[in-house]
């Protein structure tokens, strides 16, 4: 038990000495604005999403797959490509790209739902999508059928393009992470039984990376001016995620220390200084807890079969039911600390706003204290973002000059429920920036909107810092690329659970994590 | 200076049983958070110097705790090898399986800030590798039960304090300033205690404000200021205004109640009404009967039947003739009914007086036991027999009600006996029927204005 010099200084008698101010380290923020949406957004097919994923990465894959397979043989036979799916021959070595599709018997399924709806009472919610009937029962999931045992047994996997389907089979595929929605191209060969029989599969993998600095400056370098502008050394932001503010639980103590550590009121003065350096607060999802009026299918099945207010079924938004807590409080506490550091808030799964992909940002109007810091929605672009910037969900920004992505977690937690026996997240993220895909299971299982130009979700370029929220716990990594690309993969735990809040040093992309936590004698 | 903080924490920590924060006390003495600590470590020590155990603390304690989990990543080297590998390829989930629990090379800081109470101090001290900082957080006279209570004492700031603004206020707290800050300035009520200095000190606020349209901006404001009203209260007072608003409300509204039911109604209220009850005039003709019947029965609703029965004259003096004629019919109507009231209750008020009462008809018959009939002066005047009613009270005590015939003088002017008598025997009851009477006396003139002439 080291107590070092520095904690004396507060635990003696008042000194005169001047308490410094301190002044935060500046950062610069650049939101790019890559999902947000236009109106009118639903009347399009889901399917074509498919599609034109399939037409924006199919080049990407080809290029890779070609290169590697230019000289694969076996026996005598070299690979030749197949630009088609259906094109592949029995007894013909090939390869061929599209898009796969994992036809799992757990999976949520429409039609089976409005079959069973009526006549049989939903089962128990599945963690994974083919997990038998000995798993854990999660609340999650909705309208599976039991039935299949552990493992891919059940599973099928297939390759889908625009002129059909191929079964793919073999044991390599037992070994690998894919998901509904990846592009991969595949080398093999059809067998007897009409099945694809895969050898080697290669994925787009990473996209092409900006320079630091160039959200900002690329547009000055096209024109010809100069670049070069000085910029101070930049200081670091905190993410965190997950606070999940309910209004009525009791334990929202860390929540107020998180508060007085980030405006350098509390701790001494060497992690005050520290705390000055956190230049911005990102917020990924989940900022409140079950704030979503869309009932589960638990309590709509209550809400049916009891009689409340005498059997009468209450259709639509009960608006009584209405609690303003958590909101103000969220406001509340933003409020407070607004005046000492931006802040970038994304939507989670649990926020009032959209239930699809991507979610917009949350309205102003939840935040009648904290408005004042955002920018009115009638100010030119040219201005810039407020100090308050909510935005989407997945989002993409520059912050100085690092360029950030990030989600709240609900697309790796969609990618988690098809992989059997595989619970690294961090696996999980690198395989979609791999994928180059921000939600591969979108439309599938994941709920988004339907697109009619492009997939909003495929990753154009490649991010410096990868992060993701609401995941179980703290994990970080760090991501090569094929040419030279690094990023920085972040799971950042929910702060409810875990109180921790990752700190971000800006010029390594180093984290560090601060934890907030209450004594337990326990 | 010294003094004030021994003495304010003296009150509110000893005497008011309060939870008192760092931040409480720097907000209550305006001093800097850090001061506010060793404030509170002073007097901490002072009290428990002089009594021991009068004063409970809470610290919080900063530093890198001890490995007792270690934290589960991948270091740089390990995953440089794992990404050659899987570079083009789908991942292997049995490779991250291998992941060794423990590392020897934890390259990720994990800081603790850990609040603890003073009794478990030492056992916290204990966790710690190191502790970087350690200051008092707050200080109560007992124990503390629910370290949760904890957020009550921010939940007070944020109420107490709400009107102060943080850009100007907070510095003398020791808050971390941010010179870029932009806020824009969406409130129309109480201007920052400081105007000027808030101008010099949010420069990017009028940035906002001048570069973005005045107009748009203004109207923005002025909604944002009309939406914010509410908003800009602190959460608790914000019921205060609105209960405010509403006994005013309310109280318009009851002036407005009663003066409907007052006699001597205002043109407007007149109107109003009778704009009301345009909608309701079909209603109003049965209305009068069995409001005629209630009055009867109860006179404290005399004055409501009353205000009713001109509602419903006025109203239907204000309409056409043919409603008059309504009314004609109406009156008449009434006066039969008050008729029979009128004779009902003399002798309904007169249960006792039997024998009076049946000796009444016994005399009246008795003076008057001829039918005659005399013209004079174009008058026909005479005396003839009616029907009648009495209602007796026999040996049991039931009342009984026998109709006899009765002698009573006429003229040919037979609205004229018909009024002097309507006014003598209910004016003993009710003004209103005489009110009406007084109405029907002048059925030529249809209008409005003949009512309040009399008044």
């Amino acid at each position: 038990m080291a107590i070092s010099d520095g904690d004396s200084e507060l635990l003696q008698a008042p000194s005169d000495d001047k308490n410094e101010i301190l002044n935060r380290t500046a950062s610069t923020y650049t939101p790019l604005d890559s999902y947000a949406l236009q109106k009118g957004q639903y009347s399009h097919q889901y399917a074509s999403l498919y599609f034109v994923r399939l037409a924006q990465l199919k080049p990407a894959v080809e290029a890779i797959a070609s290169e590697a397979w230019a000289n694969f043989t076996i026996g005598s036979e070299t690979a030749t490509r197949k630009d088609r799916v259906l094109d592949v021959r029995q007894g013909e070595l090939c390869w061929v790209a599209g898009t796969v599709y994992m036809e799992m018997p757990l999976k949520p399924n429409v039609l089976e739902d409005i079959g069973k709806e009526h006549w049989i009472a939903a089962p128990p919610s599945r963690h994974k999508y083919d997990e038998g009937t000995n798993a854990l029962a999660e609340n999650g999931e909705r309208g599976a059928h039991a039935g299949g045992q552990k493992g891919l047994v059940g599973t099928q996997i297939m390759l889908e393009d625009e002129s059909g389907r191929l079964r793919l089979t073999g044991d390599y595929l037992n070994g690998g992470l894919l998901v509904t929605g990846a592009i991969v191209a595949v080398v093999g060969t059809e067998n007897s039984d009409g099945d694809f029989e895969v050898l080697d599969l290669r994925v787009p993998d990473l996209p092409r990376q900006p320079q630091r600095w160039e959200t900002e400056d690329g547009d000055a370098a096209l024109a010809g001016k100069r670049t070069t502008k000085k910029r101070g050394k930049a200081g670091k932001v905190a993410i965190v995620s997950g606070l999940g503010i309910s209004g009525v639980e009791g334990d929202t103590l860390a929540l107020d220390l998180l508060m007085e550590y980030l405006l350098g009121e509390s701790t001494d003065s060497a992690s005050q200084d520290q705390a000055a350096d956190i230049s911005r607060l990102i917020i990924a999802g989940n900022s409140l807890a079950n704030a979503s009026p869309i009932p589960s299918r638990s309590e709509l099945a209550a809400a049916h079969s009891t009689t409340k207010k005498g059997g009468r079924k209450t259709y639509g938004y009960d608006s009584s039911a209405y609690n303003s807590a958590p909101t103000d409080r969220l406001d509340q506490w933003l409020a407070q600390l607004l005046p000492s550091i931006p802040i970038t808030l994304l939507p989670g799964d649990q926020d009032p706003t959209s239930t699809a992909l991507p979610q917009q940002p949350i309205h102003a109007a939840m935040f009648p204290h904290s408005r004042a810091y955002m920018s009115p929605p009638s100010a030119p672009e040219a201005e810039g973002p407020g100090w308050f910037h909510t935005t989407t969900n997945p989002s993409e920004f520059s912050v100085d000059g690092w360029r950030f992505h990030g989600t709240g977690g609900q697309p790796v937690d969609d990618v988690y429920k098809y992989l059997p026996d595989c619970e690294e997240r961090l696996e999980m993220m690198e395989a979609m920036l791999r994928w180059r895909l921000m939600a591969p299971t979108a439309p599938d299982t994941l709920w988004c909107r339907p697109v009619e130009g492009e997939d909003g979700f495929v990753l154009k370029e490649c991010p410096h810092v990868y992060f993701v929220g609401n995941q179980p716990k703290f994990e970080t990594n760090v991501v090569e690329g094929p040419v030279g690309q690094e990023v920085r993969i972040i799971s950042v735990p929910a702060f409810k659970e875990s109180g921790e809040v990752i700190v971000l040093d800006l010029e390594t992309l180093v984290p560090e994590v601060v934890k907030f936590e209450v004594f337990d004698e326990g | 200076m010294a003094q004030d903080y021994t003495e304010w924490l003296a009150i509110n920590v000893l005497n008011d049983q309060q939870l008192v924060s760092y931040r409480s006390l720097s907000r209550a003495l305006k001093v800097h958070s850090n001061l506010a600590k060793q404030m509170l470590f002073d007097f901490h020590r002072k009290q428990n110097a002089k009594k021991p155990g009068t004063v409970h603390a809470t610290y919080l304690i900063t530093g890198t705790k001890r490995k007792a989990t270690p934290i589960t990543d991948g270091t740089q080297s390990q995953e440089h090898g794992e990404d050659t590998v899987m570079q083009s390829s789908p991942l292997l989930p049995s490779s991250s399986a291998a992941k060794p629990e423990e590392e020897d090379v934890d390259t990720i800081l994990l800081q603790t800030v850990m609040l603890v109470k003073e009794e478990h101090l030492e056992k916290a001290q204990v966790t710690f590798e190191s502790i970087t900082g350690m200051h008092i957080y707050s200080l109560q006279a007992n124990g503390l039960g629910d370290i949760q209570a904890l957020t009550e004492c921010n939940r007070k700031i944020a109420v107490d304090y709400a009107s102060e603004d943080p850009l100007e206020i907070w510095k003398q707290y020791g808050t971390i300033q941010n010179p870029n800050v932009k806020r824009r300035t969406q409130r129309r009520q109480p201007p920052p205690p400081a105007p000027a200095p808030a101008k010099d000190a949010a420069p990017k606020a009028k940035l906002v404000s001048t570069t973005s349209k005045p107009a748009v901006l203004k109207k923005e404001g002025s909604k944002d200021s009309q939406d914010s009203k509410p908003a800009s209260k602190p959460t608790s007072a914000k019921a205060t205004p609105e209960p405010s608003k509403k006994p005013p409300m309310n109280k318009r509204q009851g002036s407005d109640i009663f003066k409907s039911f007052a006699k001597g109604k205002t043109k407007a209220q007149a109107a109003q009404e009778s704009q009301e009850s345009v909608v309701s005039t079909p209603k109003a003709a049965p209305e009068d009967e069995p409001m005629g019947g209630f009055s009867d029965e109860d006179e404290a609703d005399e004055v409501e039947a009353a205000v009713v029965e001109d509602d419903s004259t006025v109203v239907n003096g204000k309409s056409k003739k043919d409603r008059e004629a309504e009314l004609q019919a109406m009156m008449n109507q009434e006066d039969e009914v008050m008729e029979d009231a009128a004779e009902d209750s003399p002798e309904i008020a007169e249960p006792d007086a039997d024998e009076g009462a049946i000796d009444k008809p016994d005399s009246q018959a008795a003076d008057e036991p001829k039918e005659t009939v005399q013209v004079e002066n174009g008058r026909i005047r005479g005396r003839r027999r009616v029907m009648r009613k009495k209602t007796v009270k026999d040996e049991d005590g039931y009342l009984v009600t026998k109709e006899e015939a009765a002698w009573e003088s006429f003229s040919e002017d037979e609205p004229a006996p018909k009024k002097i008598k309507v006014p003598p025997t209910t004016s003993m009851n009710k003004p209103a029927a005489a009110a009406a009477g007084k109405k029907s006396a002048k059925p030529g003139q249809g209008n409005i204005m003949s009512f309040f002439s009399k008044k």
